[in-house]
């Protein structure tokens, strides 16, 4: 998959743990909090790949401090296996404030769990 | 068996009666029994219960999509919100759990890469018990589907 964003500040990935594989082509948008009107802008919205990476989701001039959210629609993911799941879909709310660092957001996830840390 | 103890006999047996017939409760802890939705809370980071952190549950609203408030609360010392929702009012609908870590870390004096974690999680069968556990640390939670 060509990217003309090859070092976007901000990666994610999606393991599906239940079955031991990647989270491939799950949906996925980031979005950034208008802190202001106290609503979500949304930023990025992408699919990720058959690693279960998504890259290019921000690029380093846009990735200014704040609140972010990044939303997997986890629930359609399970369904396009032919599955149910408890959670219709995962948000994960973060704070950016040093933009210069290298954030990492994976998403570890079965039909009943999901697990997510800080990483770089 | 005097009297005083008879009377106490029949209260108590009209008490587990009661209990068995569904009847009503005021305090949080008759109630806990029954709850069919139940958190707790842990602070892997410090290997402690996640204590005294503020949540609040919430339920969609289908025709809206809006999130109705259900309940507020705080978990106790041992990281625990007993008296979450009825059996009655737990009917089927999409549920939100909402944990202010934020806040939590922040009474620790320490900052978070999280400012709140949200749990959003369907409800099909209302009659099962539910446990949605937050295991959360400075820069890591986890979440799984309890009984």
């Amino acid at each position: 998959m060509s990217s003309t964003l090859p070092n976007s500040p901000l990666t994610t990935y999606v393991l599906n743990t239940g079955d031991g594989a990647p989270g491939a082509r799950m949906a996925l948008s980031l979005h950034r909090l208008d802190s202001l009107l106290v609503i979500w802008n949304l930023v990025t919205v992408g699919t990720t790949d058959e690693d279960g990476r998504c890259p290019g989701l921000i690029t380093t001039k846009a990735f200014t401090p704040g609140m972010y959210k990044m939303r997997f629609e986890t629930g359609q993911y399970w369904e396009s296996l032919g599955q149910n799941s408890f959670y219709p879909y995962v948000e994960i709310v973060f704070t950016i404030t040093n933009p210069n660092e290298r954030f990492h957001l994976p998403l570890l996830l079965s039909r009943f769990s999901y697990s997510t840390y800080r990483g770089s | 068996m005097t009297l005083k103890a008879a009377h106490m006999s029949t209260s108590r047996l009209q008490h587990i009666k009661d209990y068995f017939l569904g009847g009503e409760y005021t305090s949080a802890e008759m109630a806990a029994p029954y709850c069919p939705l139940t958190t707790h809370v842990l602070n892997t980071g410090m290997g402690v219960p996640g204590a005294h952190v503020a949540l609040s549950l919430h339920r969609m609203d289908p025709s809206t999509s809006l999130w109705n408030l259900l309940t507020t609360g705080t978990t106790n010392d041992d990281g625990r919100c007993p008296g979450l929702i009825t059996r009655e009012n737990i009917t089927p609908a999409v549920y939100k759990m909402r944990f202010e870590t934020g806040q939590y870390w922040g009474s620790l004096g320490e900052s978070s890469f999280y400012p709140y974690v949200e749990i959003i999680f369907t409800i099909t069968v209302h009659s099962q018990k539910f446990h949605v556990p937050l295991l959360c640390s400075r820069f890591s939670y986890t979440t799984y589907r309890g009984s």
